[in-house]
């Protein structure tokens, strides 16, 4: 038996005749984890699609232990030994962690209780502390990842894929999932595991492969591998130094307070947190997932609402504000850029013009009557080249850019409001290195012009390498401020945790 | 009507008025352990407040006046009752409060009177004193109804009688120049006006010349008390204790502030201290004040110890901290001297001293 579970052979896949991926050789060991990564676009979607039977390969071949495959659809590529488990996980959350362990394998007559206890037990066998009687809606990122990743295993699948696995995770709950995947290795389980965070690759893997441009450009030991050789391979430059290398040696000086927060209250995910938000500075945002961040700046933007009785309050200039919807505060000047733009950024069959119209838009207090095509056009010309928008022109639809593009086009929306206080929220997560350097460009470009920027990230070299001041956000609430001089990820990780 | 209706749901809704919110440390008052770590120059038994005359520093303690010369502070005189409040004047005298109701003038070089002593006009809590911009001697009292040790039964009570003094130290003559104050806690003379600190609204206010007042400074997340003139211009303000949202609330529970100040001891009453930490009793807020066994520096405070360098216009620009975990709190005084600023920390019942440019440059970093 060939020692290849999965091997592929000048795999091309093309879309309306553009190569995704083009001549891609790819061996996949036995009992291996094995990074793929890349640049948005760069092919590792594609490749692992192809791989798991989401989409089927214009040319070359597929092998899986040794015999040519060409799985068309997941179910197929599920026979054949192979698991995907995508980056928006694709559980049922209205149904309990035992239903969705076995659906798809209903029998004629199923016992509630008789699944509950085989999930109990194949739960414990996998030592995962999940309760199968659980509504999947309510478990927490982590969970829900073992439960993708059990389910995976129930279907004896000899390869899993995990796509951006780690993205929703806190570091405490990566470390779990690290130990999870070495475990299934040890089972003889093959991984193929698609990162942007390149330390992950570099930790997790046994094996490292680089994407540029839908090419294979080098598959190697992990070992022989560092952060810059992955980085270089990856984007054809070395961007090292630019990006999360260097510390701040110098902090902007606070500005103007714009915004104070006091004692803001949201069950349960916000406790008396109080803060407050200068002109001209960054202000960088950490904490881990469920300290509150997010939903205290959606309330700050109108997004979420505080709780009605006691819940604190909000000052703008000085003023109290309080905004039950969106709008008011986008005509306030306050812009959020939301953290999950596929939900909330924008619409993805809209064109990139259409999309950054619709955020001119909300800043007329009773809309337009008469749209104009020729400003909606204008706004998206004007942002595509200010922003540097990978597209074939404004009429591209969203959903056909890459994460970066998609992202530039969420900020584009926001920055078209002209806001003076602007809220991004993991403004890189899903983004290529290249365009995180440009993200990151925009960010501090707009602290420079005076703008009031606060940058909600957990991913604490961004926030190092970012922000002037640095709150650290636990259970809720802002527990400790830093100057970026004097915070180190130990400080800030102490604060987020005890 | 409708402020009244706004009152009313404001109060149901918690909000306005009634939010229950306390401002944050951040900007200018970006917490640090400058304070926690500055040298221990001096303890003492009970000192209360700290005046510069002649390049010398005096400290109050108790009823006795030590002048410190390094970290030796021998007697200068002792009176009859505590001093409540101290400070320099023009010509090397220095001027004392006794007991919060009578003020004494004297040299301090020779430690003879230079005056007659001076009381009555109403003085009742007199807890500090300043040199006014006409000669005359400006002093603030905290409450027509309670000493100055009792501070923490004014704030339960919302005392409002707080009230500013002008006193010409040669004819004994006593004008009140202010009153209705919450709590005036500390005085200064900016050019031709005069800075009080209203400790139980939280704020700075200038008093007119009829008496009218006009904040300078508001909004703060603590209970300010005394001011200096700051060297290059400028103020220094100490703050006694911060505030919390837990004494926000008691203050707000009229029924319940009368049965604790009758029912429990006043040491354990929900109000801020100037030390804490020496007994299990002690009401505290919940919520992060002690973590895996270690007390955190972002707990909400009973005691805490603050110095603020207020600018000439009275924004603040940078403060010294001791947090919560730390010993150096309940700052009632400074005093600059040298290119050094000498903090008294009421709590540990200690003098600081903090190396200006030393102290500056652990900001910076």
């Amino acid at each position: 038996m060939t020692d290849n579970v999965v091997e592929f052979r000048k795999a091309t896949k093309l879309y309306a005749g553009v190569p995704a991926i083009q001549d891609v050789d790819f061996e996949l060991r036995r009992g291996e984890i094995h990074a793929i990564v890349g640049e948005n676009g760069a092919g590792k979607s594609t490749l692992t699609k192809a791989m798991s039977g989401v989409v089927t390969l214009s040319s070359g071949s597929m092998f899986v232990n040794g015999l040519e495959a060409s799985p068309k659809t997941p179910l197929e590529a599920r026979h054949l030994g192979i698991a995907m488990v995508f980056q928006e996980n694709s559980l049922v959350p209205t149904m309990t962690v035992a239903q969705n362990l076995f659906l798809g394998q209903e029998k004629f007559y199923n016992r509630l209780r008789g699944i509950y206890i085989a999930a109990q037990q194949f739960l414990q066998s996998l030592n995962f502390d999940v309760t199968p009687t659980m509504t999947v809606g309510l478990l927490g990122a982590a969970k829900k990842q073992m439960v993708e990743i059990a389910r995976a295993v129930l279907h004896q699948a000899q390869v899993i894929i995990f796509d951006e696995p780690t993205a929703s995770l806190t570091p405490e709950e990566k470390n779990y999932f690290f130990d999870l995947v070495r475990s299934l290795k040890q089972r003889g389980v093959s991984i193929v595991f698609i990162s942007h965070a390149l330390e992950e690759a570099l930790l997790l893997a046994d094996r490292i492969t680089v994407l540029r441009d839908g090419k294979h450009v080098v598959t190697d030991d992990a070992s022989k591998f560092d952060r810059a050789r992955i980085v270089q391979a990856m984007v054809g430059r070395d961007l090292s130094n630019t990006l999360y290398g260097k510390r701040k040696t110098d902090v902007r000086p606070a500005g103007e307070r714009v915004l104070t927060v006091q004692n803001l209250k949201m069950a349960p995910m916000v406790k008396n947190n109080s803060l407050s938000i200068f002109a001209g500075q960054i202000t960088g945002v950490f904490g881990l997932v469920g300290a509150g961040r997010t939903e205290t700046f959606k309330i700050v933007a109108g997004v979420l609402k505080r709780d009605f009785f006691h819940g604190g309050e909000i000052l703008l200039r000085g003023k109290p504000v309080r905004y039950r919807v969106p709008a008011p505060a986008v005509r306030a000047g306050i812009a959020y850029v939301t953290e999950d733009r596929k939900v909330e950024g924008f619409f993805e069959t809209m064109s990139i013009a259409r999309n950054i119209y619709l955020g001119i838009l909300a800043k007329f207090p009773r809309g337009r009557f008469f749209l104009s095509g020729r400003e909606s056009r204008k706004a998206g010309d004007d942002w595509i080249s200010r922003l540097k928008v990978r597209a074939i022109g404004t009429k591209a639809k969203v959903v056909e850019l890459s994460g970066g593009n998609q992202q530039k086009v969420v900020i584009a929306k926001s920055l078209a409001q002209e806001p003076d206080i602007i809220i991004f929220d993991e403004p890189t997560r899903g983004v290529d290195v290249g365009a995180i350097v440009e993200i990151h460009e925009l960010i501090n470009r707009l602290a420079d012009e005076g703008k009031a920027v606060v940058v909600i990230s957990s991913y604490l070299p961004e926030v190092l390498a970012l922000s002037d001041r640095i709150l650290v956000s636990r259970q809720g609430k802002v527990v400790e401020e830093f100057s970026a001089l004097e915070a180190t990820e130990e400080k800030i990780m102490y604060a987020a945790i005890h | 009507m409708i402020p009244a209706l706004e009152d009313f749901f404001d109060r149901i809704l918690g909000r306005g008025d009634a939010a229950i919110t306390v401002p944050t440390f951040d900007g200018a008052l970006k917490p640090n352990q400058i304070l926690e770590r500055a040298e221990v120059v001096g303890e003492f038994a009970e000192p209360d407040d700290l005046a510069c005359v002649g390049g010398a520093l005096y400290v109050a303690d108790g009823s006795v006046l030590r002048r410190c010369e390094g970290h030796s502070s021998p007697e200068v005189r002792r009176f009859d009752r505590p001093i409540s409040a101290v400070c320099g004047l023009p010509g090397g005298r220095l001027a004392v409060a006794l007991a919060g109701n009578e003020i004494r003038v004297f040299s301090a070089a020779a430690g003879t009177d230079a005056g007659r002593a001076i009381s009555g006009g109403g003085m009742h809590a007199v807890n500090a004193l300043a040199a006014g911009p006409d000669g005359r001697l400006l002093a603030t009292d905290g409450s027509a109804t309670e000493s100055s040790q009792d501070w923490a039964r004014d704030l339960l009570n919302r005392g409002r009688s707080g009230r500013l003094f002008s006193i010409d130290p040669d004819s004994g003559q006593i004008t009140v120049r202010a009153s209705g104050l919450h709590h005036a806690f500390g005085v200064a003379a900016a050019g031709q006006e005069v800075v009080v600190s209203e400790s139980w609204r939280h704020r700075l206010v200038n008093v007119g010349a009829h008496g009218g007042l006009q904040a300078v400074l508001d909004h703060l997340p603590v209970y300010p008390s005394r001011i200096v003139p700051a060297s290059g211009g400028g103020f220094w303000l100490t703050a006694f204790t911060a505030r919390t949202q837990l004494v926000e609330f008691v203050l707000r529970e009229s029924a319940y502030r009368k049965r604790m100040m009758k029912e429990v001891p006043p040491e354990f009453w929900v109000v801020p201290r100037l030390r804490s930490g020496s007994s299990f009793q002690e009401p505290m807020q919940g919520a992060h004040l002690k973590t895996m066994g270690v007390v955190k520096p972002w707990a909400p405070p009973r005691s805490y110890g603050l110095v603020i360098r207020l600018a000439a216009d009275f924004s603040p620009m940078f403060s010294f901290h001791s947090r919560v975990d730390g010993e150096n709190h309940g700052v009632v005084a400074v005093a600059e001297l040298d290119g050094a600023l000498y903090v008294l920390a009421k709590g540990p019942r200690r003098l600081l001293r903090l190396t200006l440019p030393e102290a500056q440059k652990a900001l910076a970093t």
